[in-house]
């Protein structure tokens, strides 16, 4: 019989295996380091996303189609129930429009010329998203030409979904909040407890058997409440303060027993995502 | 002979369909593939270039050169890091023509050499990542819940689509005989 690994086959897999490591822990730490890829992977991304566009479209107009007629299955009992949120809407937007603006006014006063809360949005459409169980990432329609930075916060109908990784000209990729990979980027959020204490802290974790985010290491004694709202706290600097992520479903102490970890139920549905809004910090 | 023939065509249009139906099935039908825990891996990339090799007959598809080609494109656009469907998909190609050497050629075993594809090619992206940090769960989470409901997903995508892309490739190659 043939020897299996004669020197030049061995020689070839060694070498092959090298490069191949090589070229991933270069683009890993080149990825976490620079704000934009190599020009030749921008230039790539950006030929190989517009042929995507061609293929997309289709499978996305189908998707549409059948969204809309199950939709329309459901419009009785949801009209019904969103005519009872719209009366309760308009007041508060209302009351929104008047806070905001006293809020204007009082910063004028203070002079404060921008904070926290000031961002504006761009929006963009999902192209496609990895096929891959471990990278969970989308590719939206919208790039460097529209302004789009990375690290910027990534929010899509209900609540915060990710974050930006990876800018090109015409496209960027957005990492989902469900990564659980050791250089995910995690969001600074809060939550109020009880007797009006803010609890601070960053979203640890990300739980794939309860679908929920952890928030790990919260040393507040302050009592967390299930149901709570949790939404960004702004520090860091990145991420805009007061956009939502979700709601608090479990409050357990950490496996040592001195802290306390907070389980959220993420406010938007990762896997049905269509359209992003891309959060800008004004500043 | 490839360049002669009307599989030149019809190879590189299927694979860049493919390539992009990958990442297009995962975001549409996002709620059935990674319904949690689970998650499937749409891999139709592999399934056509495993059928390529089975059906292309006498004619001498580059495999090894395409397979390169869709390595560069899926790094660059669905995962973002270089060099690892690069050197997996060749190799994949590799495996497939060292297998059908052992088989005789009939639907399940091609089947069975392509659940082994699927196997070896899921099992050495699992461990690039752990190496490379992109992923830490353990090996009993990726058999249970990434492993075992991809493998449901791509044996039916080949069960589905064996036969619509032999009728293709027949039509193709006897078109040029005529």
């Amino acid at each position: 019989m043939r020897k299996f690994f004669s020197n030049r086959r061995l020689v070839f897999i060694v070498v092959v295996l090298v490069v191949a490591f090589g070229l991933m822990g270069g683009s890993v730490a080149l990825r976490n380091r620079r704000q934009t890829p190599p020009l030749i992977q921008q230039f790539g991304n950006d030929i190989v996303g517009m042929v995507d566009g061609v293929v997309a479209y289709p499978v996305n107009a189908a998707q549409s189609g059948v969204n809309s007629f199950t939709d329309l299955l459901n419009t009785y009992s949801e009209n019904k129930k969103l005519k009872q949120q719209v009366s309760e809407l308009a007041q508060a937007k209302v009351r929104d429009q008047t806070l905001a603006k006293e809020n204007r006014e009082l910063k004028k006063e203070l002079k404060v010329n921008k904070s926290m809360t000031d961002y504006s949005t761009i929006s963009a459409a999902v192209l496609s998203r990895t096929p891959s169980s471990w990278q969970k990432q989308l590719i939206i329609n919208k790039g460097q030409t529209s302004g789009i930075k990375k690290n910027m916060p990534v929010m899509s109908a209900g609540g915060l979904i990710g974050r930006i990784t990876e800018v090109n000209k015409t496209n960027s990729k957005v990492e989902l909040l469900s990564n659980t990979s050791e250089s995910a980027n995690r969001f600074a959020i809060q939550i109020s407890g009880s007797g009006g204490k803010t609890v601070n802290g960053i979203i640890t974790d990300y739980d794939s058997q309860s679908n929920s985010l952890v928030m790990g290491q919260v040393t507040s004694k302050a009592k967390i409440k299930k149901g709570t709202k949790v939404t960004t706290s702004g520090m860091g600097g990145v991420t805009p303060k007061g956009l939502y992520v979700g709601r608090v479903t479990k409050v357990t102490k950490d496996d040592y027993g001195l802290a306390q970890k907070v389980y959220i139920k993420p406010a938007a549905n990762f896997n049905d995502v269509n359209i992003v809004t891309v959060a800008e910090l004004d500043s | 002979m490839y360049r002669l023939s009307r599989l030149r065509f019809l190879f590189p249009i299927g694979l860049l369909i493919a390539f992009f139906l990958d990442g297009s099935l995962s975001k549409v039908l996002a709620n059935q593939f990674f319904s949690f825990p689970y998650s499937m891996v749409s891999q139709l990339v592999l399934l056509w270039l495993v059928l390529a090799y089975f059906f292309e007959g006498t004619v001498k598809i580059p495999l090894y050169g395409f397979a390169i080609a869709v390595g560069v494109l899926s790094d660059l656009y669905y995962s973002g890091i270089w060099g690892l469907f690069i050197v997996l998909y060749p190799l994949i190609v590799w495996l497939t023509k060292f297998l059908a050497r052992l088989f005789t050629d009939n639907f399940f075993n091609t089947m069975l050499i392509f659940f082994i594809d699927v196997v070896v090619f899921e099992f050495l992206n699992y461990w690039a990542f752990v190496l490379i940090g992109v992923t830490h769960t353990n090996i009993g989470d990726f058999l249970l819940y990434t492993l075992a409901p991809t493998l449901a997903l791509n044996l039916v995508y080949f069960v589905v689509l064996y036969w619509p892309i032999n009728i293709l490739y027949t039509k193709a190659l006897a078109k040029k005989r005529s």
